[in-house]
């Protein structure tokens, strides 16, 4: 699913931010990628799904060479990524519904694909009840299950989930992870980037370190 | 409508919602812009018909010096004769242009009827056949004959004729020059008003390219956006200036036909009204696009 060979990435400083990176992941498998804050968890993820660019090595994310791509065909590689962020993004103007089915609409989804595929990933995660709900009146939990509901509504191949439980009480943060892993059964690849050591602890999946911009075990 | 554009319209339309107050603001700034030039072009279309319903009454007078021998002056006729933009010849005697001077004159002037002696020459008014290059051909005609013997002088009204036409030429480069700075001013404000409205929805832009929408689909509304600003800038404008029109109509339409003989004061050409709507459909495309670009192609900027 994720093949990454040598990959450098600096901000233009002494130390670079990601230092000869390689790893492969394959499909279906759940890993965490761990590491302290400002180890390039973030940077990496980003490298991947597009949002910035590196400056050497190979990526390939299910067959696309991200360093290939240019701002018009990036939307390929985003069609195949799910993203979950530690802030959740969600649009405070839409409704849980709309937010979910927002993701359908910017691809092009006609109406009502948009509402079966929009009911079906908030089935997925528990929120149909929710559906009319604005963002402000979900607690975090909640917050992040929309993300994540956004996140597979396009059913994509790969689910990149940064820090989803950074802002959640651990009750909460096993019921995600439990919601992670449900989504994992379904076929989909899915890594997780964390600092928790409570989190990898309890689940024993294969994870990445980073570790001053080195990854130190795989 | 397919569901693209259908996408983008809503899409466009929301954008516009949100931003309702920046998008009024940039189309009456347009607005602005558009009328001054649009009154501009006014002036400029009205003088030009001015100048065109003149140059119909424009004929050339040919003075012939009072020695001139039979064959200068068949000669001379033969050159009018052989000149084939030439449409009528009349030949007016020293004693009918005496006779028709006094007439018109002797009222006012006392000097005129104290007068023993006929000062005028014998002469030639010469008419020429209408056309775009009617002036010219008079011009070309005047310099050919003025030097011929037994003609004393040519008249066509020559100076002022040249200082309208330079005053014309003044015009022209004038609003060719404010519409420059104008149109700059324009796509910059666009550019702007495009420019906060992509920043107060930064958010959701950014997500959409996140959640892998299309570039087209991303740039679309916003260029969409930025033509809407443009064109109805433009079309207020031209409203704007046909109220002129109507209001000038209305007040000064019967001074206008006294003073210039069969003179109606005109509306902007079909031309002139579909280059203003181009141009404003021009300035918003490209005012949106240098902001939409910017802003698209900043990854690893920030």
């Amino acid at each position: 699913m994720i093949k990454v060979f040598n990959l450098y990435k600096s901000y233009g400083g002494i130390s670079p931010v990601l230092l000869d990176i390689t790893f492969d992941i394959q499909e279906g498998e759940f890993v965490f990628l761990t590491g302290q804050s400002g180890a390039g968890k973030t940077t990496l993820f980003k490298v991947l799904f597009g949002w910035e660019k590196f400056d050497r090595g190979q990526i390939l994310v299910g067959g696309i060479n991200v360093g290939k791509l240019n701002e018009k065909n990036l939307y390929q590689l985003r069609r195949k990524v799910g993203i979950v962020f530690q802030d959740y993004k969600l649009l405070s103007k839409k409704t849980v519904f709309e937010n979910v089915a927002f993701a359908q609409q910017i691809i092009g989804a006609d109406m009502k694909t948009v509402r079966t595929k929009t009911w079906n990933a908030l089935k997925n995660v528990g929120l149909v009840k929710k559906k009319d709900s604005y963002p402000s009146q979900l607690s975090g939990g909640e917050q992040q299950r929309v993300s994540i509901a956004r996140a597979i509504v396009n059913d994509p191949e790969l689910i990149l989930a940064d820090e989803p439980t950074g802002n959640l009480d651990s009750e909460i943060s096993r019921e995600i992870l439990a919601l992670f892993e449900k989504i994992n059964q379904q076929g989909k690849t899915i890594i997780i980037a964390t600092h928790s050591t409570e989190i990898l602890r309890k689940k024993e999946r294969r994870h990445l370190l980073l570790k001053g911009g080195k990854l130190h075990q795989s | 409508m397919n569901l693209f554009s259908f996408n983008i319209v809503k899409s466009t339309l929301s954008n516009i919602k949100s931003n309702k107050q920046l998008f009024l603001l940039s189309v009456a700034t347009n607005f602005i812009a558009f009328t001054v030039l649009g009154l501009f072009f006014l002036l400029f279309v009205n003088l030009n018909m001015l100048f065109s319903s003149w140059d119909k009454h424009i004929q050339l007078i040919v003075y012939l010096d009072d020695k001139i021998s039979n064959s200068n002056k068949k000669k001379i006729e033969l050159l009018f004769n052989s000149n084939n933009k030439i449409k009528s010849i009349v030949f007016i005697s020293r004693d009918q242009a005496w006779k028709s001077f006094r007439g018109k004159f002797s009222s006012k002037s006392k000097f005129i009827t104290s007068l023993n002696f006929n000062p005028l020459p014998d002469s030639y008014t010469l008419r020429f056949a209408s056309g775009p290059d009617r002036l010219k051909n008079i011009r070309v005609f005047s310099e050919k004959i003025n030097n011929e013997k037994g003609i004393e002088s040519v008249e066509y009204g020559e100076k002022w004729i040249s200082r309208f036409e330079q005053f014309m030429i003044f015009l022209r480069g004038f609003i060719l020059t404010f519409g420059v700075v104008l149109f700059s001013g324009m796509i910059l404000i666009i550019s702007n008003t495009i420019k906060l409205s992509i920043y107060s929805r930064k958010d959701e832009i950014d997500l959409m390219s996140l959640l892998g929408a299309t570039h087209r689909f991303v740039k679309a509304p916003l260029l969409l956006e930025g033509v809407l600003q443009g064109v109805m800038g433009a079309l207020l404008s031209l409203a704007s200036v046909k109220l002129v029109h109507l209001y000038i109509i209305f007040q000064f339409q019967g001074s206008l036909q006294s003073i210039f003989r069969g003179f109606d004061f005109n509306y902007l050409t079909n031309p002139i009204i579909y280059s203003i709507i181009t141009t404003g459909v021009i300035i918003g495309f490209l005012g949106s696009s240098f902001s939409a670009n910017q802003f698209l192609n900043r990854r690893n900027l920030e």
